[in-house]
């Protein structure tokens, strides 16, 4: 369908909705209760080795206005938020984000000895190759460069200037901002500027129960867990903002929700039941990951991304393939990344969900169900290529080449919270069992495979006294541990290494977070931390937080990494997808992959975000003035 | 304190010593009910030198000494502010709650351990006179307290302006604004239902219910507070943090923290805001004493910190750093009771407080660190609700109207402006959810 008759039908259910809202607010008058907050912002962070990595300039915008309750309906209101920013790191610090970012490069060549290169365009050349002139060498990185050396895996040229300035690489409608998407991420088709903007509105049932309406472009929070995403994911994320480290109220992306909660109150076994309806009727968006070329680019995988998309529209040289050891020019339409497949607006392709939520004292509990689109993506192989060898294009089994999907998921759940009154800490639990989710598997000709997930979080919340450093205010230790479970996990030892899904079959994220206060609350200090149990990687962030006064407030922190960064995992160059000319040997079978390994591009899964951001040491300074 | 005998007028110094000459369970349950409820029937008390109008400043502070708290005798003393004396005047509580005190009388029995009672239903539970012969006065005390008619049935602080400030430069550092929301689920008497809202199934007593309206930083943190009728039961809370927008169950040890920054702690809420059972309760004197009552409408107001369509101006604050009301004092009768914690990690020693015989309320506390030192002391200025807002008139209601917060060792206080309105509509009992939270977070 269209991407503008999609708008259309999405854009008319929008109105139609408002429409069917319109008898509330013809019967509620105006009050005087309308309140506006704003704030400006400057976000200056340094990276180590890099410079200058974020100069961000926000203006945001709160407003909402109240109306008199009428008849059965109360808590009406509209509320908007309203968000621009200016990231001035592309215009100051150009030459590592901007339109002057990259360079000419080298692509390792071991076949003429250890760490030996070829200039891109130079590598060994398949009978269809690519012409430089349509990939010039230039404006490029190597993938995966800023952590770690080739080091006889694949690895290949990566445009990293806007999409306006170099289109290489720019998957159309998945991370292809131009100049001005990036430095004002707002001002984009999905008018982002508008973040939040809905009706609220109580209906009042006669036994007491209120049914509780919020429409419009909103965020809805699943979950009691910081920082993890096990049931808060009813918006997509944007990473690209400060990867994994902004509060999820600034990065998650608002979408257009019809949010019911029946609010039952309180029963003869409850102190409080509820029960909510979510449809999310917005048009499909996934998570931001970032577009290679910006300063945040979770686990690196845009740089991925765009690497494959241009190698896919336009050739070019790959590190050490032919023979697992030469650099190698494939032509257009062999392997890479052909194109994201977004899901249109559809009824279909809306997402719902249910939750139903009690207390009973000291426990509090939720029970979660959504059918939603992953908002991460998945690459599936087994699209129509070009053989270089032959020129034939047809299915080729485990050819690297792909499509980017973003498959239809069910997710169920649950959350608790408990106090225990004898050790006055806080439990609290959330857990999820996902059916539908994707992975990449060197071990199926499709390169990838579904399995169900489970995680969970499980966290901790007490207050102790440091009387030696402070007597007067406690400190708040909060400890959470985060666990995923891949149940239809697949691996194999193969004749150069282990092959499958390089995700870990069973793995954990612990965090801590200590935080302080003194001076009334108005400077505070606190460390969080995060390990990668499987990925033996730390990220730590010591921060101060001084609020001046009611306008003023300065937070400063360091962020850096600890631990191990890039991993190897089995990179496909020896799927063998155009036998006989890539067999290994004689039965080796296609499409089978003999393991041999790399860092690219399958390592940055077990590396997770924080092994693969030990790259990513930052200074980070936030000034905000409200008003 | 001979002063203080001496002042007192003689039909008074007479009906304690007959008190003293009879048991309590001899007098009449009117008897005792009256003189609970209306100490100054008879006549008010007086003290050698005090008058009406007259200004308690540093050059005569000495002379009342002994109706004055030590920790304000000090701020007088340093020039820090003065004392404005207005006359001693009955703010009757509603005459609903006194009769559920006269049908609840002699029906109120402290259990075993202390936080432990049976037999009450609404009013006050222990109306006879305090005796220093009764280990556990101040323990009954304490639960004329927290059964008291504090805000009645229901009310709502809409809004409550509460400002940081340094004592030293008088600077402003911050400036909170609130809703607060009171609610009873159990003894109640005058608002419907009564004598309880039901269902209940986890036997709440009470609720409190706290959101922020500014400054933008805290903006739509809220704040609820379920406490159980069984004493012996941790308050449950939640906090929704409006940066994260999702409810937090707090462990309640959090109740100790400064809140949001402020000087006071969730426990320090209307003077003490814990469960009996978390102190030690030592019932010390009954004194007449100089207590912050007044009437809001003849005080001059603050004319810039709140407005609207009322006409409603909110208590002035002035004197060393603007931490102290702009209010007038009156002499009253006040029980001493120090309440010490159970637990030794509790950042107090011990708070001291001075409650209101006829409201018990507690205007005065006077708090004190770990080592024993003062750390902080406490006023909740009190205004007669007949001479409030027109809707709070005959409510029966003590208006909490102003408090200031001194932390005494950091020269910093936390003052509290209010709207205070008796009005259930205000406070519907749905607002103490759970999901009320999130349904009005954004």
């Amino acid at each position: 369908m269209p991407k503008n008759t999609q708008n259309i039908k999405c854009t008319m259910l929008k109105v139609a909705l408002g429409f069917a809202l319109l008898p509330v607010f013809q019967q509620s008058s105006f009050a005087e209760d309308v309140r506006v907050n704003t704030y400006i912002e400057n976000a200056t962070f340094f990276r180590k080795d890099v410079g200058l990595s974020k100069f961000r300039n926000t203006l945001q915008i709160e407003a909402a206005k109240s109306f008199k309750s009428s008849g059965s309906f109360s808590n009406v209101s509209l509320s908007g938020t309203f968000r621009l920013t200016y990231d001035g790191v592309y215009d100051l610090n150009d030459e590592d984000f901007g339109e002057k970012a990259g360079r000419a490069i080298s692509i390792e060549n071991v076949a003429a000895g250890p760490g030996a290169t070829v200039l891109f365009g130079e590598g060994l050349a398949f009978p269809f190759t690519f012409d430089t002139a349509n990939n010039p060498n230039e404006g490029m990185i190597v993938l995966g460069e800023n952590l770690h050396a080739t080091d006889g895996g694949v690895a290949m040229g990566v445009p990293v200037r806007p999409c306006d300035t170099d289109s290489r690489g720019c998957i159309n409608g998945y991370l292809d901002k131009d100049m001005q998407e990036l430095r004002s991420q707002e001002l984009n088709d999905r008018l982002d500027f508008i973040r939040e903007l809905y009706f609220d509105f109580d209906y009042n049932l006669d036994n007491g129960s209120i049914i509780s309406t919020r429409l419009g472009k909103q965020q809805v929070i699943w979950g009691r867990t910081d920082l993890f995403r096990v049931l808060d994911v009813i918006n997509p994320v944007d990473y690209s903002r400060n990867n994994i480290y902004d509060e999820l109220e600034d990065i998650r992306i608002p979408m257009w929700i019809l949010k019911t909660d029946f609010r039952m109150g309180a029963t003869e076994t409850f102190d409080d039941v509820n029960l909510q309806l979510i449809w999310n009727f917005d048009r499909y968006r996934p998570n931001d990951l970032g577009q290679c070329g910006q300063p945040n680019v979770i686990i690196d995988a845009g740089c991925f991304f765009r690497g494959m998309n241009s190698l896919w529209d336009n050739g070019g040289t790959v590190a050490n393939f032919a023979g697992g050891v030469a650099a190698t020019d494939f032509g257009p339409g062999q392997i890479g990344i052909r194109q994201a497949n977004l899901p249109s607006w559809s009824l279909s392709n809306t997402q719902v969900g249910l939750k139903f939520e009690g207390v009973l004292g000291d426990l509090g509990f939720s029970l979660n169900a959504l059918s939603y689109r992953s908002q991460m993506p998945s690459i599936r192989a087994n699209i129509q290529a070009q053989n270089a060898f032959t020129g034939e294009v047809g299915l080729w089994p485990a050819l690297i080449a792909f499509d980017i999907n973003f498959p239809r998921l069910t997710m169920l759940g649950g959350s608790m919270d408990y106090y225990s009154q004898g050790i006055d800490t806080v439990f609290r639990v959330e857990a999820s069992h996902t059916s539908g989710e994707e992975f990449g598997n060197t071990l199926r000709e499709d390169l990838y495979s579904e399995s169900d997930v489970v995680r969970y979080v499980l966290g901790a919340d007490k207050s102790i006294f440091i009387p030696f450093l402070n007597d007067k205010t406690a400190f708040l230790f909060s400890g959470q541990i985060f666990g995923q479970h891949i149940l239809d996990h697949e691996r194999e030892e193969r004749l150069l290494g282990t092959a499958g899904i390089p995700d870990w079959e069973e793995n954990w994220t612990a965090t801590l977070l200590i935080k302080g206060w003194w001076m009334n609350n108005r400077l505070s200090p606190q460390i969080l931390a995060a390990h990668d149990v499987r990925a033996s990687a730390t990220a730590v962030s010591l921060s101060v937080e001084w609020i001046v006064n009611d306008n003023f407030k300065f937070t400063g922190g360091v962020n850096f990494k600890l631990g191990t960064g890039a991993r190897k995992f089995d990179d496909c160059r020896t799927c063998n997808p155009w036998s006989p000319f890539t067999a290994a040997f004689p039965e080796h079978t296609p499409g089978s992959t003999l393991g041999l390994q790399g860092f690219e591009p399958l390592g940055r899964f077990q590396s997770g975000p924080i092994g693969m951001a030990q790259k990513e040491d930052e200074l980070q300074f936030t000034l905000r003035y409200s008003f | 304190m001979k002063k203080l005998i001496s002042g007192i007028k003689l039909s008074i110094a007479a009906t304690f010593v007959t008190s003293a000459l009879m048991t309590t369970s001899a007098l009449a349950a009117d008897e005792v009910i009256q003189q609970s409820f209306f100490p100054y029937a008879q006549s008010t008390p007086s003290f050698e030198g005090l008058a009406k109008g007259m200004v308690i400043d540093k050059s005569n502070v000495a002379q009342f000494k002994d109706v004055i708290d030590p920790a304000f005798y000090v701020f007088i003393e340093k020039g820090f502010t003065s004392i404005v004396v207005g006359d001693t005047t009955s703010l009757a509580l509603h005459q609903s709650y006194i009769d559920a005190s006269t049908k609840g009388y002699s029906k109120v029995t402290l259990g075993e351990k202390v936080g432990e009672i049976s037999g009450w239903e609404a009013g006050r539970p222990f109306p006879a006179e305090p005796s220093n012969d009764d280990p556990r006065a101040g323990e009954k005390l304490a639960w004329n307290y927290k059964y008291g008619y504090n805000w009645g049935d229901s009310a709502a602080i809409y809004p409550f302006y509460w400002k940081y400030r340094d004592m030293d430069s008088a600077k402003v550092e911050r400036t909170i604004k609130f809703n607060f929301h009171f609610l009873n689920f159990k003894g109640r008497v005058n608002q419907q239902p009564t004598p309880e809202i039901t269902p209940n199934p986890s036997d709440l007593f009470r609720s409190i219910y706290v959101q922020v309206l500014a400054p933008d930083d805290v903006r739509n943190t809220q704040l609820l507070i379920h406490r159980a009728a069984d004493d012996l039961k941790r308050d449950n809370s939640w906090l929704y943090l409006g940066f994260q927008r999702r409810v937090r169950r707090l462990a309640t040890g959090q109740v100790t923290d400064a809140f949001l920054g402020s000087d006071l702690m969730i426990e320090d809420f209307e003077g003490y805001n814990g469960r009996i059972s978390d102190m030690n309760w030592e019932y010390k004197a009954t004194r007449y004493m100089l207590m912050p009552f007044f009437n809001h409408n003849e005080l001059t107001l603050d004319t810039e910190t709140h407005s609207d369509s009322d006409g409603y101006q909110v208590v002035a604050f002035s004197g060393q750093g603007g931490c102290f009301p702009n209010i007038t004092w009156q002499l009253r009768k006040v029980y001493e009771v120090e309440a010490s914690p159970v637990n030794d990690s509790h950042p107090l020693s011990k708070r001291v407080h001075f409650m209101d015989a006829q409201t018990f309320t507690i205007p005065r506390t006077i708090s004190y660190d770990r080592k024993g030192t003062m750390w902080k002391t406490f006023t909740i200025g009190q205004s007669d609700p007949d001479h409030h807002l027109p809707a709070n008139k005959g409510s029966g209601v003590s208006i909490d109207d102003a408090f200031s917060m001194i932390d005494v060792q950091a020269n910093h206080c936390t003052t509290g402006q209010f709207k205070g309105q008796v009005d259930p509509e205000l406070t519907p009992p749905s607002m103490f959810s759970v999901q009320h939270l999130r349904a009005t977070g954004s």
